[in-house]
């Protein structure tokens, strides 16, 4: 028996916490039945997620043409762009904004793409305080924490730990309430928003024919991030672009509905530039960070879907594995089926080899994805891709077992052996036993097959009856 | 003359038998039934001739190769797909009551053999006149399953996740529902994983531990103890997890419950 | 603007210029499979003209917590003074945008009415008053009954921070501005020539689930956000 590898490490830590799968069985199940109420209220929502689908594919498709428009336009509207090839260059030129603008303290709104490029540390590393301001991150930060689901960080979280957080960090009271607990953290981020100088914030949507940037966040970090600070820097991976201001609707309607259950978030911001001559506030500067980080590479390949991605977290919530083992055990700042394909393809295979096993394929994430990415389908076609980096025993197994199956006599004689070899434990079921055996019954016992197959009653009885 | 709009099943009671035997049906009972549920393979087998097929049984047949597909060994599962093909090329239509084995010659038979001049064509046959049991019922016979179906006790059921190509939950509840006397005890999550996965199971038993724990709690609490579940796979994961609990359930494939609703088989109890 | 920073600018811009090429050339053999649709209204549309469009408001913003108040060109000043009042509310921000249908006169009528009521009404936008008010009363430029959603844009006179900083918000809408569906407003901006540098659509108070799902309002935007719903 080798050692369990890192990732199954964590994978029997998070099945261990009972207290956490709980709290992300109770959260995600609740999530998908607002989801489905709030989906029944589309007038077809099977035609709004073709529709959805398709305008990315299409944009994907013709990525150059829409990057040119959208960064003309962004620029006509007084912005700034930047190109970053991969995580290093884009902390590299965020930094180099900060710098030049003296920053000691930044805002951060909710961003993934920024978790992906790990801005924080780099920003702090510069001397540059970043404070996360959506709550389940600013509560992730001063924890020293990590996120555990793409929208909604501290699903893992119970308000007894929040609530240490909050003392620790401000030296309010302890309190167990979460009005009062929120109440906290707007007071204490408030004081930092007064007294930033860069805010930076993600991108939901890049609307190319206007330079637009759509923000939506519930809280209104995304609106505050980008309205006090002198600078405003908004990170976005190039997959993020519309084409048409006409084709925000179709997405704003599917993106909080399959979030949250909300039909639109709260706060839908659209920056279009910096704050004009007569604006009485607003970012003097607008600076748009694009991100390829991997992203072009598979734009031609048959996992070009992916990037079709709008982040919304339904397939997190739809999986159950993700409701078993929870986001931390993935490893990765994208948990769940998605995850699964996005940090492999972006971050290696090799070293996340095991995310695409690490699924049943029960098509869950399918089913809800507002864009119609064929998760479990691309699922398998990474595991081809790491078919070679199996275990040996299992390749040899595995063709042994296709040479078993390729004669009807030596499949009759597997038949024969699971029929009569297979120890009887209790009443004709089975348990334990090597390898894949013992891994089977590790949580549920094997009937031990009838003697008479199908094919031998076939042969017995069947055939001859009319 | 069967009128045109006459099914099968309606032609049987009227006796034109000469015509019955013009629906020619190939089993394909899948390795799993094959081996460890024999009476399903059985149950198919009366239903299909109770509705009017010629029922075969192609002796060749093995498995469709799923795992290996699965788990990402396209070449394993390809060379199977190739020993498969020929298996059922004389036969007019192929029935099998697995979903799961129904897409893998549907959809993935022709994608693995897409580059290869000489197979693509037999897998895009085979793949055009493979149906799953209870879609071959009612596309192709006419059959309302709803409306043949009786039940003496409460009844629940599992929707196998690979179904979702040939029906939905929302199928399996309605004709569970449309039968006689039936006291249909619905899942809390009509739509839930059994953790099986194929190999899944066995590469990753911690996660796929907890995913049958889930199930199975939604099955035992909803108050039946008969489940409907039509895929052989999760039958085994669910059945497994169940006994290893000592959880009163059992487990019937929708081809049992008929063949026993119209009398062609006796009752298992 | 210092002049030194057009040299980061230009080699930024030649980044992403090669990037576009190198893309370009990347995707030159690649066949493009999927066009971009052009009828969308029919399958994404969910409310149209002929419905009772303030009725929908009120509805779709009532289930997302907005509170509304029906209201007639006489007496929403009366509202807005119940309102206040309702929230211990002093100081009260009044940023009316001098285009919208409510009137140029509308913003001076409001604040005498106020500081006759007792009021502290002021138009001043700068940080000071926008953190400190207890109160902001705005115009919009559009309501979207669909979602019962209030637009508010930046503009001349029109702080982004009105309608996020202070605790309380009172938006002022006229039917007149209600249109049925996203569909519509989109649609409206993309005909319109050069977009306002910032728009917010608001759909309900500030909100958070973050704390074991628990719905808390008032994150760092408002916690109350009232709408004065004008018929003529």
């Amino acid at each position: 028996m080798s050692t369990p590898t890192a990732f199954r490490q964590r994978v029997c830590e998070a099945v261990a916490d009972e207290r956490v799968v709980r709290a992300v069985h109770l959260a995600t199940w609740h999530k998908m039945e607002a989801r489905a109420e709030s989906m029944r209220q589309l007038r077809d929502p099977e035609a709004i997620r073709e529709l959805a689908a398709q305008i990315k594919q299409h944009t994907l498709e013709n990525l150059p043409h829409y990057l040119e428009q959208f960064v003309a336009q962004v620029e006509r509207s007084g912005g700034c762009v930047h190109f970053a090839a991969d995580a290093d260059t884009a902390r590299r030129i965020i930094c180099d904004i900060a710098a030049a603008h003296g920053t000691k303290l930044a805002v951060k709104a909710k961003s993934m793409t920024s978790e992906e490029i790990h801005l924080n540390d780099a920003l702090e590393a510069a001397g540059v305080r970043t404070v996360e301001t959506d709550l389940g991150e600013f509560i992730v930060q001063i924890d020293h924490d990590r996120p555990s689901h793409i929208v909604t960080p501290i699903i893992h979280k119970d308000r007894q730990q929040i609530a240490r957080a909050l003392v620790r960090e401000t030296g309010c009271e302890y309190t167990e309430d979460a009005e009062e607990l929120t109440a906290i953290a707007r007071r204490y981020l408030r004081d930092i928003f007064r007294r930033c100088d860069l805010g930076i914030t993600g991108v939901n949507f890049g609307v190319a024919e206007s330079g637009t940037l759509c923000i939506c966040t519930n809280e209104g970090n995304g609106r505050m991030s980008s309205t006090r600070p002198r600078v405003h820097v908004a990170l976005m991976g190039i997959e993020k672009l519309v084409p048409r201001l006409r084709d925000l609707p179709v997405f704003l309607k599917l993106l909080a509905r399959s979030s949250t259950g909300q039909p639109l978030t709260v706060y839908t911001t659209l920056v279009t530039g910096p704050k004009r001559v007569d604006d009485p506030d607003g970012p003097e500067e607008l600076h748009v960070v694009l991100l390829d980080n991997g992203r072009s590479e598979l734009l031609t390949g048959e996992f070009a879907e992916v990037l079709r991605c709008i982040r919304c977290g339904a397939c997190l919530n739809a999986c159950p594995v993700y409701r078993n083992i929870g986001g931390h055990a993935y490893g990765s700042v994208y948990p769940g089926p998605i995850g699964s394909l996005v940090t492999p393809l972006l971050q290696g295979l090799d070293e996340h080899a095991e995310l695409p096993r690490a699924s049943s394929l029960c098509g869950a994430c399918q089913v809800v994805c507002p864009v119609k990415i064929d998760i479990p389908g691309l699922l398998v076609r990474l595991r081809v891709r790491t078919r070679r980096s199996q275990p040996l025993l299992k390749r040899a197994a595995i063709r042994l077992w296709k040479w078993m199956m390729k004669s009807p006599t030596r499949y009759a004689w597997v038949q024969w052996c699971l029929s009569r070899l297979l120890p009887d434990c209790r009443d004709g079921w089975s348990r334990g036993g090597p390898g894949p055996l013992g891994a089977w019954t590790h949580c549920r016992d094997l009937p031990i097959p009838p003697k008479q197959s199908f094919r031998k009653l076939w042969r017995e009885r069947l055939s001859d009856e009319r | 003359m069967i009128p045109a709009r006459m099914a099968p099943h309606e032609a049987r009671v009227s006796g034109c038998y000469a015509e019955l035997d013009a629906v020619e049906v190939a089993l394909f009972v899948t390795c799993l039934t094959d081996t460890f549920f024999p009476r399903v393979g059985e149950a198919v087998v009366r239903v299909l001739r109770h509705f009017g097929c010629r029922v075969e049984f192609p002796e060749g047949q093995t498995c469709c190769g799923q795992p290996a597909f699965n788990s990402g060994f396209d070449a394993e599962a390809a060379a199977l797909a190739r020993r498969m093909i020929p298996v059922f090329e004389p036969y007019e239509q192929v029935v099998t009551p697995s979903a799961s084995c129904a897409t893998m010659v549907k959809t993935h038979f022709p994608e693995l053999l897409a580059d290869e001049a000489r197979w693509r064509e037999a897998a895009a046959r085979l793949a055009a006149k493979t149906y799953e049991f209870t879609t071959f019922l009612r596309e192709k016979l006419d059959v309302d399953i709803g409306a043949h179906l009786s039940f003496d006790e409460p009844v629940t059921f599992h929707f196998p996740c690979h179904a979702r190509e040939a029906y939905g939950p929302d199928d399996l509840h309605n004709w569970l529902a449309g039968g006689k006397q039936a006291d249909l005890c619905v899942p809390e999550h009509s739509d839930l994983c059994c953790g099986f996965g194929g190999l899944f199971a066995v590469d990753y038993p911690e996660i796929s531990g907890p995913m049958l724990a889930d199930r199975l709690e939604d099955l035992a609490a909803s108050g039946a103890r008969l489940v409907i579940c039509n895929e052989g796979g999760c039958t085994l994961s669910l059945a497994g997890g169940a006994h290893r609990r000592g959880l009163p359930l059992r487990f019937k494939h929708v081809a049992e419950c008929l063949a026993e609703s119209l009398g062609l088989m006796e009752p298992e109890r | 603007m210092n002049a030194d920073r057009s040299e980061p600018r230009a080699s930024a811009r030649a980044a992403m210029a090669a990037f576009i090429d190198a893309l370009r050339r990347r995707l030159r053999d690649f066949e493009s499979r999927a066009s971009l649709p052009q009828e969308l209204e029919q399958t994404v549309r969910q409310v149209v003209a002929s419905d009772d469009l303030p009725t929908r408001f009120t509805q779709a913003a009532t289930s997302v917590g907005l509170e509304v108040h029906p209201a007639s060109p006489t007496d929403w000043m009366d509202l807005i003074g119940d309102i206040l009042r309702k929230h211990d509310a002093h100081s009260v921000v009044v940023q009316l945008d001098t285009d919208s249908p409510l009137g140029k006169r509308a913003a001076t009528e409001l604040g005498n009415r106020l500081t006759a009521d007792g009021f502290a009404p002021t138009t001043a936008l700068d940080d000071e008053t926008l953190f400190s008010a207890d109160a902001a009363i705005t115009s919009v430029a559009a309501a979207i009954a669909e979602t019962g959603t209030i637009v508010c844009t930046s503009g001349p006179g029109l702080a982004r921070g009105a309608s996020l900083l202070p605790p309380v918000h009172v938006a002022i809408v006229q039917t007149s501005q209600l249109v049925p569906d996203q569909c519509d407003y989109f649609d409206q901006l993309a005909g319109q020539a050069g977009l306002p540098a910032n728009i917010n659509l608001i759909t309900g108070p500030s909100k958070t689930a973050d704390i074991e799902g628990i719905l808390v309002t008032g994150v760092h935007g408002p916690r109350h956000v009232h709408v004065v719903l004008v018929s003529p």
